[in-house]
């Protein structure tokens, strides 16, 4: 039996969704209550991007994200601990509470902090790549970004680069449809972002971002060009966001057709009809994979809250590379 | 147990007070976690306030017109435990 009809391995899938979602959800729920400081952009819809992806790479591989990532690192291995006493700025976070929700991540499970800079991890992740290859490190970086990030300069002359060098990277643009609040066929007039590929002289495809099995399929078969050396890949991933750009955005700008439309595409309802109708788990059996994991989160809400808070003496660590690098 | 609902931190640039525009849920109504409990202008956008707890809305501690700061306590819910 391959890998990918293994139960354990499918099952994994769903509760790695579920995970995201009810963190996502409950996040959601600590900021309405004033619980939570700064803002948050949350991914709600979008879980079978991440998780497609990310069950696809190894452990030598990286991801790159942006100010949304907490799906992508939930995704690449954190844990709902280290990421919730991050949101609450506590120095047992994973970026000891000096990143804060737009800047997730453990380089030592493979995620680069966020870079919540519009575009901005896409240079950053050709240049990891490059260094990937001149050591000849057989990892690949996944960068994920959306479709906003498609106009910024940034994005041309990192894919230009990384084509012309042949880097090890899968450009992963979750194409949500809209920029924060402008609509993509606004900005663009070849909405088609995977065909941006063909004219820097390598490959891309479209796929059903909003399908887990669809998504690791194809980062799989992204990820072998990748390590044979054959140069970068640009996924089109189509999915939606089900809340606003941040906690601040009603979203009004989201047409209720256009919403009901996703919903009834929603990732994981989908995903999970999909585990039923092959008889690997039953309504109640996702109902109690729900309820598993908000326990789990709600437990580690309780632990964050008592995490403790960085003092006045760390204000300066951390902020200059040791002369000598480890 | 009686819970506090406060006005969520919804503004965008000048931290000015959040109008509340009009109550959309009635006091005796049962409430659910994520239902909408009014609507509020900030400066940016006419928005809704969720519930954040299940229960039954007990009191509107803030009349629609009033326009009160983040953090004021708004509504007050009986919590179902």
């Amino acid at each position: 039996m391959s890998k990918d009809n293994n139960p354990e391995f499918l099952l994994n899938l769903l509760e790695r969704m579920i995970e995201i979602r009810e963190f996502e959800e409950g996040v959601r729920f600590l900021f309405l209550e004033g619980a939570m400081p700064g803002t948050i952009h949350q991914c709600q819809g979008q879980e079978a991007t991440a998780v497609g992806v990310c069950s696809a790479l190894g452990k030598e591989d990286y991801i790159t994200s942006t100010f949304r990532g907490h799906g992508h690192a939930l995704a690449k291995g954190l844990s709902m601990q280290e990421m919730l006493d991050e949101l609450f700025g506590a120095t047992t976070g994973c970026c000891k509470g000096k990143g804060g929700s737009m800047h997730i991540g453990n380089i030592d499970k493979g995620m680069v902090p966020g870079v919540a800079i519009v575009g901005g991890g896409i240079p950053l992740a050709a240049g990891m790549a490059l260094s990937l290859k001149l050591n000849k490190n057989p990892g690949v970086i996944a960068c994920f970004f959306g479709d906003g990030a498609v106009a910024e300069g940034a994005f041309h002359e990192a894919v230009n680069m990384a084509s012309l060098w042949n880097l090890p990277v899968i450009f992963v643009c979750e194409n949500n449809l809209y920029g924060a609040s402008t609509r993509i066929d606004l900005v663009m007039k070849n909405t088609t972002i995977s065909e941006r590929a063909a004219s820097y002289g390598f490959g891309g495809e479209t796929v059903d971002g909003n399908n887990v099995l669809a998504v690791h399929e194809a980062t799989k078969q992204a990820l072998t060009r990748c390590r044979s050396g054959q140069g970068p890949y640009l996924l089109e991933l189509l999915t939606y966001r089900r809340v606003g750009h941040s906690r601040r955005d009603p979203g009004h700008y989201q047409p209720k057709s256009e919403r009901q439309d996703w919903f009834s595409r929603d990732p994981i309802n989908y995903f999970a009809s999909r585990l039923i109708a092959d008889g690997l788990i039953d309504a109640q059996g996702v109902k109690e994979l729900k309820d598993t994991v908000i326990a789990r989160f709600e437990a580690a809400v309780k632990q964050a809250k008592r995490a403790p808070m960085p003092t006045l003496a760390d204000l300066e660590t951390d902020v200059f590379a040791a002369k000598e690098p480890a | 147990m009686e819970v506090m609902i406060k006005m969520p931190d919804l503004s965008t640039t000048d931290g000015s007070d959040i109008l509340i525009v009009k109550w959309v849920a009635g006091v005796g109504d049962l409430v659910e976690r994520g239902q909408v409990l009014l609507e509020v202008e900030t400066d940016k956008a006419v928005q809704e306030v969720e519930c954040i707890f299940k229960g039954t809305l007990t009191a509107q501690l803030a009349p629609a017109g009033a326009a009160v700061p983040v953090g004021a306590v708004i509504a007050s819910i009986e919590v179902e435990r």
